[in-house]
This record gives C-alpha cells, structure tokens and sequence, in this order.
C-alpha cells in the first residue's frame, strides 16, 4: 500500500517495509562523530572524536562515565546521547537500590535496548544516537553497540558514526586479543584519524579489571 | 511462635526448623514446612505469618528466575536478600508490614552465606543466626556448640539439637524437626 492510498496514516513502513524513522535516525548517527570501541580480555577502551569548534568555545564532553565500573559513549545528535546516558545512570542506581549490587553491562545494554525500541513503536521521533556502552561485570570485561531500533551487539570492535566502515575496518586489521592498552588507544586513535582524513581531538575511556572506570583526552 | 536456625559453615549452609503452627494456644498444625527451597542454590525459614512469608518468597522466586534468564547467571545470596528485604521494608513504609521474620541462605560463586531478614526491612548477614520465640534458647545451643570449621553433617547435628533445646522449652515450638543443607553449589537434603 503507498503513503498517498494511506492518507494521513503515520508511516511508519516504508514501500520496502522498512521503519523509515529508524532508518532517518540511523542516517543521523552516521553523520555524528567518529566514535569506537575496543575490547580484549584484559580492559576495554571507548574513544570518540571531539568535533573542533571555535576557539572560545570548550569542546563538549564524549565520553561519559555511569557507574564507578561503567562508561559509555555515542554517536548522533548529543542531545539524544546525554538522554540516554542518564537513563544508563539511573538504571545501574536502581540496579544498586534494589539489589545493593553493581549492574551487569548485559542487564545495561538489555536495558537502553528496550528503553531505544519503545520509540519505533509509536508515532515519535527515535532517539538519533548509537551508543557504545563498556564495562566489567561478574562476566568479565564487556563491550556493547546499541543502535536506535533497539538492536544491540555484544563484541570486540565497533565503530559508529561518521566513516564507520572505514574505522571498523582499521580496528578489524589491526585487532588482536593480545593487544596491550596502549596499542589499543593508538589503533582508537588511527581508526578515527584513517575515518576522517585528518588529525581528530579524542576523548577516550578505559576500564580496567578491579578499576573505575576513567577518562583520558589525547590532543593532536 | 517457631524456632528456626541458620548456620554457615565450611562447605556449605544449613537450616533447621520445628514443624508447629500455632492458633494462639492451639496447635494449629504439626506438619508444617517452615524451609522453603526457592532454588537448588537458596532457601529461606521462615519465622512468623506463613501467608506473608508465602507471598514474599514467591515474588522473590518470580524475581530470580527473571533476573537469570535476562542477564545469564543468578541473583547472588546477598542480591536476593536485599530483595527481599526491599519488599519487607516497602511493606512497613506501607503500614501493612510482612510480619516475618525470614532466615536466607544459600551458596553463590562467592561460597556460603546466612542473612537474617526482619520486617523492618533491615539485614544482617550472620555465622549462624535463629529466629522466632524459641530463637533464645536456641541461641544458647548455637553459641555454645557452633564454631567456624564445622561441616554441613556436623551443623546438621547442632541445628537439630538446637531447635530440640527450643521445643523443650518453647510452648510455640514442637512437633519434630526439618533439616535443609545446601552444599556449596550443589544441594543435598538431609533428613
């Protein structure tokens, strides 16, 4: 059935069954900025590029941390991202209110899934930001995507936003689990640079075994 | 009314209850199951209003087979007990406390654990611990017999003859003993 036979109908397939909003939002998150996420067995590192801006003006924030064993970043409108950071902030405080425990990334990513999918099921604008979310649990090191339809990954490398291909692509040849933290930050920072073509500000995050969860910010 | 006990030892946890159910002076029952199995990892005595502690102790094993499924592995003991506790202490915000008093124990990945839950909400998590109106005298055996190294069959012993002392004595307990060990993860009834 076309739009013009549904008259005011909301669309929210397209002609190919496609949930055209999602797919809007998703467009959206692929012009945000670079921003990827590494995982080994031994820590895990998020790192998102800072878009420069005019001298007197500081840089916002990219990457966020939400419990003392949990940071997340995203990619996409930053109003969006800062909603959904403080949804995760206040699902992992529930988490420790009801069972006096920190909360699993798994039970997180699970969480800001549900939370994204609710909106691709009414008539309202999907929130327009994928999100990387790492952390440690009882399960170990854990890296997590979550895109605006709700869907999210479990895995070792991914990039969103603007050239993702292009950075994934770098972290998929140069990913080896026995990459040392180091490594890891410089190949965040060479798949950003490789996805823009230019020398990026980026902000990255690092969680360790038995650590906070911290930031740190590489100029140049 | 009730005695029951809760002791942590090496390998594992222990339960021990009598089997009475009062109505005020009455017997009401001599055949009650005071140690309820929420899984093959955690149970909890229960001291108190049976309809309440029933209530509470089916939520929180709805909320802990929930809870595995979602993330992959289970509530630890301490996690289930605050949740429990939770429930208990909305209760008395509520003015309709739970009256119980519940004893929760069990094994997780971090080894044996015996937590004393009230209807206050409050929590405290015990070697060994006893609860109900026959919980002094069966302190008493607990205090004189329990120490650290004891093994589940040994802690069997003593919660036997702990909630005995209590029935002696205790007009609001009686009627025989049920004995529940957990060993650590992996569970063995014994008699």
């Amino acid at each position: 059935m076309s739009e013009s036979q549904n008259g005011n109908r909301f669309p929210f397939y397209g002609p190919q069954g496609r949930l055209i909003l999602v797919d809007s939002a998703l467009e959206a998150v692929s012009r945000g900025s670079t921003t990827i996420g590494i995982k080994t067995p031994n820590f895990a590192m998020i790192a998102s590029q800072i878009k420069p801006t005019h001298p007197l003006m500081e840089p916002s924030e990219k990457i966020f941390p939400i419990d003392f064993h949990i940071g997340a970043t995203g990619a996409g409108y930053i109003g969006d991202i800062l909603q959904l950071i403080d949804t995760l902030r206040l699902e992992s405080q529930k988490h420790r209110l009801t069972y006096e425990t920190p909360i699993d990334i798994d039970s997180l990513a699970k969480h800001l899934s549900s939370f994204l999918h609710n909106y691709t099921t009414y008539a309202v604008r999907p929130q327009a930001a994928s999100m990387i979310v790492v952390g440690e649990d009882q399960t170990g090191i854990q890296l997590y995507q979550v895109d605006p339809s709700g869907t999210f990954f479990r895995g070792s490398g991914f990039a969103i936003g603007q050239a993702s291909e292009t950075a994934l692509d770098t972290i998929t040849k140069g990913y080896n689990k026995n990459l040392s933290l180091d490594q890891a930050i410089e190949l965040g920072r060479k798949a950003i640079e490789k996805a823009l073509g230019e020398k990026p500000i980026v902000e990255t995050g690092i969680i360790e075994p038995g650590k906070a969860f911290r930031k740190i910010r590489t100029e140049n | 009314m009730t005695t029951i006990v809760g002791i942590k030892t090496k390998d594992g946890v222990v339960l021990g209850s009598d089997k009475r159910a009062s109505k005020g002076f009455f017997i009401g029952s001599k055949i009650v199951q005071k140690i309820a199995k929420i899984d093959d990892t955690l149970a909890v005595a229960i001291a108190g209003q049976l309809s309440d502690a029933e209530y509470i102790i089916k939520v929180a094993k709805a909320e802990r087979r929930l809870m595995e499924l979602r993330r992959g592995f289970p509530l630890s003991i301490r996690e289930a007990t605050r949740l429990i506790a939770n429930i208990a202490y909305s209760g008395l915000r509520n003015y309709q406390p739970y009256y119980v008093e519940l004893l929760v124990a069990g094994v997780d990945k971090e080894g044996a654990h015996v937590f004393a839950a009230d209807m206050s909400g409050a929590i405290t998590e015990e070697d060994f611990a006893s609860s109900g109106s026959g919980s002094p005298i069966a302190y008493g055996v607990l205090e004189s017999l329990y120490n650290k190294d004891v093994t589940n069959s040994q802690a069997s012993e003593i919660a036997s003859r702990a909630v005995s002392a209590a029935m002696e004595r205790d007009p609001g307990s009686g009627n025989g003993i049920n004995i529940l060990a957990i060993q650590n993860l992996q569970k063995e009834a014994v008699a």
